[in-house]
């Protein structure tokens, strides 16, 4: 992203998102800074339990559902405070185990333009269209965003400490961002979900039907229609998603990769000893037990004097070791305009720069990292594909650390409550 | 970790308020349906439990979002917004500059560059667009960035072996060339197959294109990537998928092969 906005502070860009509704006045030290977007391109909803997520919107050719500048707030934390610069679906790769067939949907058909789909039937039911304009070569303004409020299951849960009152316990929920877009007989649904608790799920649906040509034989398919005759191929999804975050608006985050490791035994069970590694240098990267990475805001802190941060969270995940570029988990280089995709980067603009590999290749020191997270699901047809396709999900979690030192649904009973008990 | 969550229905087992029902007129079928279900979880709770839990105390806010008016359509975008209709009308005629217009070719051989697609420049301090073309004359990606606002061109980038997703025209024009092409006959004999109809004309099939690059066992097509091809993803209209895929169109060279 451009500096400008880098360094607008989270007050100020705060401001700035709600001025469509002018509840909050832009301080008088910053000069009439540009609107971050239209009143039809913000989407600012409150959870029941005080939660609010703001966030602009829209719509490119090749990457379909981009969210820009994602704010959050909630009762206990009333100024909103920013996590993301932007997030995007940025490249699909979809090879067939038959290995006649590879698809790269983003940068090949794209999930804007007029593959994306207007919203229509159920595709948003209980929700909130948005109309926006599709990004196609002759752009028409549609039904693309279904915005929409979900609960989530139970989002705390403790005992009273007063006698005969009911648990102290929450219903939580999710404002859900969706966009569904066609490419050949696959559908796919790009999904955000933002928790009241702070947590962001990207994930990727796909339905439709299953490849109408691709048939092959038992050792690289499954059969789907009658007896043991036709093998519908086995293939790949592999999603990545360009993640920009901006942490308290400050950005210039740092990476962190953390490991655990057994180091002997105490006197009752295993000693782990958890240790933390910087991930200074553009590179990638490859999740193994109990690994994971945060980034980290260098100046904005909580109110325990802890960095605001944030931390990936992969959940099942098939790589796709036939590629370079979907084999590692996650790959962290240096922001730059011209880096838009993790394969099929092309803009005459840009050189020769194509893939996240060559992006990282010369293991730049990272002063404004993107995150590129690939997510594979290797796809075994099943009867139960036909049809429709039930909607199969692959996706990630971004997860606050330190965010706020108390949980952001922290009742006021339970203010109190931070860190050792004195009585510990 | 990633939540794999079936589909939730929400279930609302509540009238809704005097208050809250304004802000459900939009969604007062799906409210409706909801509270249909909700009447059928409660038959079914009363048939396996005999004494149901009270509902009151529990229940959960129905969870809304505002459903604002788009209102009317903008002839010009915000920030990163995406290029409006009426900017695109005002800004490609720009993009495609004098000198363009006579070097460049089109698909059909034509003076002038193919049209591709156009997207705002993120970050910029203005309108500012990039505007993508294939030249077929020189077998190159063009991008033409253009000041919407000011009208002019600021920039211009051309580049081989660069290939961006392919134009509504340029996929017609490859279903052409496969019709007029030997294989042409192989296409319309799929289509009786498939259909037990009679091939009459290219209306019966709905032709979408991703471009090709030769693979290294290619002895066909060898020089897609650097050439402009395309494979074809086609249905019956109104109908199923057609399996095209051995097919690959030579947009520059203007040849139809058949791989694998």
């Amino acid at each position: 992203m451009n500096l400008r906005n880098r360094y607008l502070t989270a007050a100020t860009a705060g401001a700035l998102l709600t001025l469509p509704v002018a509840t909050v006045a832009t301080p008088a030290a910053f000069a009439a800074p540009a609107p971050a977007c239209a009143a039809d391109a913000l989407v600012k909803e409150t959870l029941p339990n005080g939660t609010t997520w703001e966030m602009c919107w829209r719509i490119h050719k090749l990457n379909g559902l981009v969210l820009e500048k994602v704010f959050v707030s909630s009762t206990r934390y009333p100024q909103p405070v920013q996590v993301l610069n932007s997030i995007a679906v940025a490249q699909l790769n979809v090879p067939y185990d038959n290995g006649e067939t590879e698809y790269n949907d983003i940068t090949d058909y794209g999930f804007g333009g007029e593959l994306i789909q207007t919203l229509g039937g159920d595709d948003c039911k209980g929700g909130s269209a948005r109309v926006g304009f599709d990004n196609a070569p002759e752009p028409k303004r549609r039904a693309l965003l279904c915005v929409s409020a979900e609960p989530s299951g139970l989002g705390y849960r403790l005992e009273n400490p007063e006698t005969n009152k009911p648990p102290i316990s929450k219903q939580g929920h999710d404002l859900v961002l969706r966009s569904i877009s066609k490419v050949g007989w696959y559908e796919y649904i790009t999904e955000y979900r933002f928790a009241d608790n702070g947590r962001i799920s990207a994930r990727l649906g796909a339905t439709g039907d299953l490849s109408p040509g691709d048939y092959t034989t038992s050792d690289k398919g499954w059969p789907i229609g009658k007896g043991s005759t036709s093998y519908s191929s086995n293939h790949y999804h592999s999603a990545f998603w360009r993640v920009d975050f901006n942490l308290g608006g400050a950005g210039m985050e740092k990476v962190e990769q953390y490991d655990t490791k057994q180091s002997g035994s105490g006197n009752t069970s295993a000693v782990f000893k958890t240790t933390k590694t910087d991930v200074t240098k553009e590179g990638s990267f490859t999740k193994v037990n109990r690994r994971w990475w945060r980034l980290v805001s260098p100046t904005s802190k909580n109110k325990d004097n802890h960095p605001l941060s944030y931390q990936l969270e992969t959940g099942a995940n098939d790589a796709y070791e036939a590629h370079p570029e979907t084999t590692p988990d996650v790959t962290f280089t240096q922001q730059k305009a011209c880096e838009q995709f993790a394969t099929g980067n092309a803009d005459p603009q840009c050189g020769n720069r194509k893939t996240i590999l060559d992006y990282a290749r010369d293991s730049e020191t990272m002063t404004d990292p993107l995150m590129w997270v690939r997510v594979g699901f290797h796809h075994v047809p099943r009867d139960e594909d036909q049809s429709p396709m039930l909607v199969h999900w692959q996706g990630f979690d971004l997860t606050p650390r330190d965010f706020t030192e108390m949980n952001r649904l922290t009742p006021p009973e339970r203010g109190g409550v931070n860190g050792q008990p004195t009585n510990g | 970790m990633p939540r794999d969550r079936p589909e939730r229905k929400h279930v609302n087992n509540r009238q809704p308020s005097a208050v809250n029902r304004r802000r459900l007129v939009w969604g007062a079928a799906a409210t409706t349906a909801a509270v249909s279900v909700a009447f059928a979880v409660a038959a079914l709770d009363a048939s396996a439990a005999p004494t149901p839990p009270p509902p009151t105390a529990v229940a959960a806010e129905p969870p809304r979002v505002s459903n604002p008016s788009p209102g009317p359509e903008p002839s010009t975008g915000v920030g990163d917004q995406p290029l409006t209709a009426a900017e695109v009308d005002k800004a490609r005629p720009v993009a495609v500059t004098p000198e363009l217009g006579a070097s460049a070719k089109d698909v059909t051989g034509a003076k002038g560059p193919e049209y591709l697609s156009s997207e705002i420049v993120e970050g910029g301090t203005g309108r500012e667009a990039a505007f993508y073309f294939y030249d077929y004359r020189t077998d190159e990606l063009v991008k033409q960035v253009v000041d919407v606002t000011a009208g002019r061109v600021t920039g211009s980038f051309r580049a081989k072996d660069m290939q961006l997703p392919a134009a509504d025209r340029e996929v017609a024009t490859a279903l052409d060339l496969v019709l007029a092409a030997p294989v042409g006959a192989d296409v319309k004999a799929l289509y009786t197959k498939v259909t037990g109809k009679p091939w009459t004309s290219k209306d019966q099939l709905k032709v979408e294109a991703h471009v090709y690059r030769a693979r290294p066992a290619d002895t066909e097509a060898r020089e897609c990537g650097r050439h402009r091809c395309l494979q074809l993803v086609a249905r019956v209209t109104d109908g199923p998928f057609v399996d095209l895929n051995d097919i690959i169109i030579d947009l520059s060279g203007r040849t139809v092969v058949r791989v694998k």
